[in-house]
């Protein structure tokens, strides 16, 4: 009757890696700062050897831009400019048609009105004189679907702000066991797209607030389509600034572009959701792009004291879900949780954090390292309350 | 009903007061005076309140709203300026300025005799206090969820038991007409057999990362606030934000699952029992001082075939309170007077008279008022709200291990998994114990 989400599902398989071409060059946005780090995010998965490829600079000749898109499992647009040349415009539609993946990118939906079937695979545009002729808009309102054929300009945004994320769409691949509400770091918050719309979903939304000269409407920020054989997947997020910048550095923004690429790429999405994908408690940054490891974990944690951040403890507890029902790994990490508070260069507040983990999910095994610290005062307390939960029915 | 408030232990206190250990209470309760401990309905129930937070001052002012019901004669908290503004309402209500004040439930619970006394304080507290005031055969208000644990739960209904007192928990959606008649028209089978139920709770709400230490407000007693829960350093997080926070709440969704869970298991039929089989996920903020579930999703399998679904409302296609789905159609209530069915007809069934008529209060605070004095079970006893906190806290436990948990409803007990079972319970720190019974 129901289905339960299952947060965390099977992490990839090892030695899929699909090839990937970043198409940029011409933009409104800062495509020299994007692109680099469009490759990062996607690399970090293990899943995609990325190639970027650049366009002429404007005015220049596209007759030298002509890719083979068949070598490719994915493209991703980065783009905004000058009109490619017909075979590759030709080209590129055919990729799309026989299957080929897509991932639009924040700025490339300004890209191109004139071009009907580039419309068509990006689902919503905007600016460039988008209007009521290019199609409707789309949005939410009152957590229903709108689609708006009404008069007017398309594309938009206002002042750049932290804003909250809506999963519209809970079943779908891509955002299958993501929170439902999550908060996104500072970007532009699109709004008033508009666009032939076939064939697409909005699978996540977000508020334009009026107090940020926002359109007071639920504004489309992911979106799939697809075209043909192929699957698009349209962020509408991710400002760029030098090095990312809090919209591409967000974990919900750069863990919804690897999903929704891995899903545009093959159809189905393996990777698990991380522990640091954002809720509505706050933004999450990953300034690195790069996921923590335990190792990393564990050796980061031992600096913990208060106000610092707790991620790398609460990274520890999700690898303890993960482990749920797993007797061997739940004991692999209870040894490392043994290190930890035996350790000399460990904070005391850590070592609270990880007595605290192993008052319910220690074993026989912990018990030594834990009654050893004991003479210490400043963790007594928080020895006894392991001892005793631990023994309780241990 | 038997009252041990004796008259020995009225004149012990005041052979104590007599000698200036403490003030006369200059209210007798009628319990002290009544023929055999009975308390004649004429009279106001005397009473005290520990916890005079904005849920604590919500349910005085409720009382005192009531003609002529109660009195309140002494208050108790850790923040002596919530107690000073308190006092300022009792003294106000009563015309004069006697409401005694205490910083120690401890001396409170010693000094003051009482019929009854409400409750209000952050869930880490309950299990002592709960049982303590219990063990003085103090009738208790007491708020929703009334433990923050399943062993802190069982020791309260125990300690309710044994000393026969009147329990009310706060669970006031029971006497408000719209959630009656839905639990009602469930309960007939109105909308078929139930075989589903759907529960929708709050979102979490934002977090605040992770503030420094700061000093202590001079007002507040901050080890008295955190009792037995672990020794942390004061970090700006207490009046009402102790909900987002794991050592004193569960969050959302133990905060309300005194409510439409409550109402749940009202409609269903569930009241005295629990789920065999609990499984769900939890999602958790990725840092900062807040660390209950922001989201949760999880299913209760009971031994009867019912289902019953608990997420955040965001999640469930008709959002918030209490949807029980039966094979012939739903019935959905929520706050806001809602009341809607798959057929509006359904509304306008008329239960007859060899149906279930479920128990009919139309002020939650008069009810525990007339039952202190008639001595008349309640409409929320202390067993129907640990049956509707222990689906909360089983879910949490399953939440937390990520594993499906086996929970045998009679014998109370987490089976096969001893992992998942320490957690039914948290050790106290010294020098606090659950109470015995």
């Amino acid at each position: 009757m129901i289905v339960i989400t299952v947060l965390f599902t099977a992490s990839c398989k090892k030695g899929d890696v699909y090839k990937t071409l970043i198409i940029t060059g011409q933009s409104e946005h800062n495509w020299k700062a994007s692109s680099p780090v469009l490759k990062q995010i996607l690399e970090e998965t293990g899943m995609f050897t990325v190639e970027i490829m650049t366009t002429p600079e404007k005015g220049g000749d596209m007759s030298s831009f002509n890719p083979d898109f068949s070598k490719y499992k994915l493209v991703v647009l980065d783009y905004s400019g000058d009109l490619w040349q017909e075979k590759t415009r030709t080209d590129f539609v055919g990729y799309v048609r026989s299957g080929g993946g897509v991932v639009v990118y924040h700025g490339a939906s300004i890209s191109f009105p004139d071009w009907k079937e580039y419309n068509e695979i990006t689902g919503l545009g905007g600016w460039n004189g988008r209007n009521e002729k290019d199609g409707p808009y789309v949005y939410y309102s009152r957590n229903e679907l709108v689609v708006d054929a009404s008069a007017g300009p398309a594309g938009g945004h206002g002042e750049r702000h932290d804003f909250e994320v809506r999963t519209r769409v809970t079943d779908h691949p891509v955002t299958k066991g993501l929170p439902v509400r999550w908060m996104h770091g500072s970007d532009e918050l699109y709004q008033n797209l508009r666009g032939p719309a076939v064939n697409m979903t909005v699978l996540a939304t977000a508020y334009a607030d009026t107090a940020f000269d926002g359109t007071g409407r639920d504004e489309p920020m992911l979106m799939v389509i697809s075209y043909g054989n192929g699957r698009v997947f349209h962020t509408a997020m991710g400002h760029a600034d030098e090095g990312g910048g809090p919209a591409m550095q967000c974990t919900g923004f750069l863990v919804t572009l690897q999903r929704g690429a891995e899903w545009a790429a093959t159809g189905n999405v393996t990777q698990k959701v991380p522990f640091d994908f954002p809720t509505a408690a706050g933004v999450v940054l990953r300034p690195g792009f790069a996921e923590i490891t335990l190792d990393d974990a564990f050796e980061n944690l031992k600096s913990y004291d208060i106000p610092k951040s707790t991620r790398y403890f609460t990274y520890i507890q999700s690898q303890i879900r993960d482990a749920s029902g797993n007797t061997e790994k739940l004991l692999e990490i209870e040894k490392l949780m043994t290190d930890f508070i035996k350790a000399g260069d460990a904070s005391k507040e850590a070592k609270k954090l990880i007595l605290r983990e192993l008052s319910w999910m220690g074993t026989d095994y912990s018990i030594p390292g834990i009654k050893a610290l004991e003479t210490d005062p400043d963790l007594k307390d928080d020895v006894d309350y392991a001892l005793k939960r631990l023994q309780s029915s241990n | 009903m038997s009252r041990k408030t004796s008259r020995r232990d009225f004149l012990r206190r005041s052979a104590a007061a007599a000698a200036g250990v403490f003030v006369i209470p200059e209210i007798i309760p009628s319990s002290v005076l009544g023929m055999n401990g009975t308390l004649p309905p004429s009279d106001r129930l005397v009473m005290g309140a520990i916890g005079t937070g904005s849920q604590g001052m919500s349910n005085m002012r409720d009382f005192l709203r009531l003609k002529d019901a109660v009195r309140f004669v002494a208050l108790c908290d850790v923040d002596s300026k919530r107690l000073s503004d308190a006092k300022e309402v009792v003294d106000k209500a009563n015309k004069d300025t006697g409401c005694r004040t205490y910083k120690d439930f401890r001396e409170f619970l010693e000094k003051e005799t009482l019929d009854a006394v409400s409750i209000a304080l952050p869930d880490h507290w309950h299990g002592i206090i709960y049982t303590e005031a219990v063990n003085k055969k103090l009738h208790v208000y007491g708020e929703k969820p009334i433990c923050r644990t399943i062993r802190d739960g069982q020791t309260i209904v125990a300690a309710v038991k044994k000393n026969n007192i009147i329990w009310q928990t706060g669970s006031w959606q029971r006497s408000l007409p719209n959630f009656r008649r839905g639990a009602e028209l469930a309960i007939n089978g109105r909308a078929g057999k139930i075989n589903y139920i759907e529960v929708g709770l709050p979102d979490g709400g934002r977090g605040i990362g992770t503030p420094p230490v700061q000093d202590v407000p001079p007002e507040l007693n901050w080890e008295m606030w955190l009792g037995p829960a672990p020794k942390v350093p004061f970090r700006g997080v207490v009046h009402w934000n102790w909900r987002w926070i794991l050592d004193y709440s569960g969050g959302q969704m133990t905060d309300w699952a005194g409510h439409h869970i409550d109402i749940a298991n009202w409609g269903a039929g569930l009241e005295h029992t629990g789920p065999v089989e609990i499984s769900g996920t939890g999602v958790y903020p990725a840092e900062g001082i807040y660390n209950v579930p922001v989201e949760y999703d999880f299913l209760c399998k009971y031994s009867n075939g019912i289902q019953m679904r608990v997420a955040n409302s965001s999640k469930l296609k008709l959002g918030m309170g209490t949807t029980w789905y039966g094979d012939k159609g739903w019935i959905h209530t929520d706050r806001g007077n809602r009341l809607s069915a798959s057929d509006p007809k359904i509304l306008e069934e008329v239960i007859g008279e060899n149906e279930i008529h479920l128990y009919n209060s139309e002020n939650h605070w008069q009810n525990f008022v007339d039952c202190a004095k008639s001595g008349k079970q309640t409409i929320a006893p202390i067993e129907v709200a640990y049956r509707a906190i222990s689906v909360g806290l089983l879910g949490e436990i399953a939440m937390t291990t990520c594993e499906t948990i086996h929970w045998d409803p009679d014998k109370e007990e987490i089976t096969g998994n001893p992992r998942a079972g320490r957690l039914l319970s948290r050790p106290y720190r010294a020098p606090w114990t659950l109470p015995t019974v």
